[in-house]
């Protein structure tokens, strides 16, 4: 018995040292600057570690100018939940059909298709995020394509600092972080289900919506978290296809402080108040997950 | 094994309600002795850097000799340089050309010197490296409003002016800068004002000719299609120029009129806040920006193939009282394990071939007395369009200098700042 019980220790040390060094201990930090000070001579951060220390000033900042009059950090908020809400549901609208049909009609190209829809992994956000910048452009591809090969007298300014292109900026980033769960989620949905289904009765669509869409349910809600939480905190789309403080996300105020010396402690601030707000779809997967093993059960 | 045997289960034993707050109470315990291992690890700046009653704003109304002290002296003279030293230049991207620095291994491979670059995204993020061990680094390139704060932070070290001989080919102003008379720490690096720089073939009106330019970032038939740059205090400073202030100014009702004017700005134009405007401008993506003249020399080699450069125009106050001038300069790390040598390596880069391919490189130019507008237009170097990017030492000694600023007045700049950047 002590013999497995050892197994069971040494097998949950690296993860819960992982969890220790890099989100217990970095998460601490963050609190410390947050409720830090700034040094007088640099104005540059300097973290409490004492939470009977801790002073609350940057933190109080930073609520009080969420909303209300003198609230400039409400604008940006609100703008991302509206971005990202959009882009969620846009990476939806393209991702279901098409992991849906990977599932039930890749056949033999399942494989090859899976490949082609993990290709854009391989190459880095920023450089994806570049390749639009140049596709954007007055003099860029999509004008030209849109023009028919020069019938209209296309001249969008795309990078202008217009929300649609941040969004499609977003939808096109993490749209990949959306299909493999989804896919996941549909392959693994019984085809005698479906067989069942339609032997009751059931016309296609149906059995797609009684059988298929509930049990995909939970993959829908993975894929969705997978997508809005990492949309929530970015700042490196906005910052390449707008770079307008108009179209300014929440990641972007976290980027901004930190970038001014004094203002590092209030972007902690911010990083604090983000994860307790993405804290809440996290503990709804979460039940939910716990709900269906129970039910499965 | 069931966990009502008595056995400790990892699968079998959930973790209950009272368990889950014991565990609690123990991690919150911990906490404090977590706090008071890293209490002990980090030094306390707080405690060891001088408060900000004491601090001294260099200007060319007051400048500033700053003093040696004896435990951080110049190093003697006639010293043989280091063997095998690796002289590391923390400094931007793209702002060293590297044939100097393998010019210099050249010119010293008796001593087997060899040399490297670190770059660092903000001049905030190199200070606190440097502060805090993160860099090891010699030689560093920071603007001239740091000076004081590296010096009372005891960051940099006297320079001996033996070894620096090439400073005879620097304008001679800068052998008694007011933020740093008789040149004990510094050395200068580049020199650029800034200005607006627009496209003929987009903009049909001539932004020179208003009676006030800086008006274009309030006029909203241009809106969309400008950018300013992403520094809170040359950003600022031009919506203190175009009032009429003092682009140093710590007076609250001025620093309020900024924030007002910043939203007026974003409401009217909402320009982009960025400093890409040497690629943005060649390649359409905005029309006119705020720029710094040594962006508009590079943005030359950015046009696309095929387009000529010649519709681009930079303009710079006529009256260079109400224009922003700015350098950077070179300074000897108080952490450098090679001094001798990167003295030399300081005396190197004010050769007159060096700094001029070194213009050449980076679009920044060095202040050297051979470097002129005619001579670059005559020899094709720079387009005639574009010679008002060439600094003159007259224009020069005559600008608005962006000023260190005291630290309660610095945090309200940026605290605006990033009101602005929010785009409430």
């Amino acid at each position: 018995m002590r013999r497995r019980r050892f197994l069971w220790v040494a097998l949950a040390t690296p993860g819960v040292l992982w969890l220790l060094l890099l989100f217990v201990f970095p998460f601490y930090v963050v609190l410390s600057l947050a409720f830090g000070t700034l040094d007088p001579l640099f104005l540059s951060p300097v973290p409490i570690w004492n939470p009977m220390h801790w002073i609350p000033d940057q933190f109080t900042y930073v609520l009080s100018h969420l909303a209300g009059a003198a609230g400039f950090y409400g604008p940006a908020i609100l703008r991302t939940f509206a971005y990202v809400f959009i882009a969620s549901v846009g990476c939806l609208l393209i991702a279901y059909p098409v992991a849906y049909y990977v599932s039930r009609f890749g056949g033999k190209r399942k494989g090859m298709l899976l490949v082609l829809l993990i290709a854009p992994f391989w190459i880095s956000y920023m450089m994806r995020m570049l390749a639009w910048v140049n596709l954007l452009q007055i003099d860029g591809w999509i004008n030209k394509v849109l023009s028919f090969g020069g019938i209209f007298n296309v001249h969008i300014a795309w990078l202008d600092g217009r929300p649609s292109t941040v969004i499609l900026g977003l939808i096109y980033g993490y749209i990949p972080y959306m299909i493999l769960p989804l896919y996941a989620g549909l392959d693994r949905i019984e085809n005698s289900l479906l067989e069942a289904a339609r032997d009751l009765g059931a016309s296609r669509w149906s059995t797609f919506r009684r059988v298929t869409l509930p049990m995909s349910k939970s993959a829908v809600v993975a894929s969705l978290l997978l997508v809005t939480l990492p949309m929530v905190g970015d700042y490196f789309t906005n910052d390449l296809l707008s770079a307008s403080p108009s179209t300014a996300m929440f990641g972007n105020l976290i980027n901004t402080a930190i970038e001014a010396d004094s203002q590092v402690g209030k972007g902690a601030a911010l990083l604090i108040i983000m994860f307790v707000v993405l804290l809440a779809p996290m503990l709804y997967y979460v039940r939910m997950t716990e709900k269906a093993e129970g039910g499965a059960v | 094994m069931p966990a009502s045997s008595g056995e400790y289960s990892p699968i079998s034993a959930p973790l209950n309600r009272r368990a889950f707050l014991g565990k609690s109470l123990a991690t919150a315990a911990a906490f404090p002795t977590l706090a008071a291992f890293l209490d002990a690890c980090s030094s306390s700046p707080t405690t060891a850097a001088p408060s900000s009653s004491a601090f001294t704003v260099a200007s060319p109304a007051n400048p500033v000799t700053w003093p040696i002290s004896s435990t951080n002296p110049a190093i003697a003279d006639n010293l043989v340089p280091e063997q095998n030293a690796i002289i590391n230049i923390y400094t931007y991207t793209s702002y060293l050309d590297p044939a100097a620095l393998k010019s210099f291994e050249k010119k010293y491979a008796k001593y087997n010197v060899k040399c490297l670059i670190t770059t660092f995204e903000s001049t905030s993020e190199a200070i606190g490296k440097i502060r805090s061990g993160g860099i090891q680094a010699d030689i560093y390139n920071p603007s001239y409003d740091q000076m004081g704060r590296m010096v009372k932070g005891d960051l940099i070290q006297p320079l001996n002016h033996t070894y620096i001989s090439n400073i005879s080919n620097v304008w001679p102003s800068f052998t008694n800068p007011f933020y740093d008379q008789e040149w004990r720490y510094s050395v200068p690096y580049t020199v650029y004002t800034t200005g607006i720089v627009w496209r003929t073939d987009k903009v049909s009106e001539d932004v020179a000719a208003r009676t006030n330019p800086y008006d274009v970032f309030w006029d909203p038939q241009y809106s969309k299609r400008l950018s300013v740059l992403d520094d809170y205090r040359t950003a600022m400073g031009l919506v203190a120029m175009r009032a009429g202030w003092d682009i140093n100014t710590a007076d609250p009702t001025q620093i309020a009129g900024m924030h007002e004017q910043l939203t007026k700005m974003n409401q009217a134009t909402s320009p982009k806040v960025n400093v890409t405007d040497y690629q943005d401008i060649p390649t359409k993506v905005v029309d006119m920006c705020q720029a710094w003249s040594g962006d508009a020399f590079n943005m030359v080699s950015y046009m696309p193939t095929g387009q000529s450069p010649d519709v681009l125009r930079y303009w710079f106050p006529t009256d260079p009282h109400n224009g922003e001038v700015d350098n950077d300069m070179l300074v000897l790390l108080k952490m450098s394990k090679y001094p001798v040598m990167a003295h030399l390596f300081i005396n190197h880069m004010l050769d007159y071939k060096v700094a001029r391919a070194n213009f050449m490189f980076t679009g920044y130019q060095m202040p050297q007395t051979l470097i002129t507008p005619s001579n670059l237009v005559s020899d094709g170097t720079i387009p005639k369009n574009l010679a008002s990017v060439v600094v003159e030492e007259s224009l020069f000694a005559k600008g608005q200098r962006l000023l260190e600023l005291p630290p309660a007045i610095d945090a309200q700049w940026q605290a605006v700042w990033s009101q602005f950047k929010a785009g409430a």
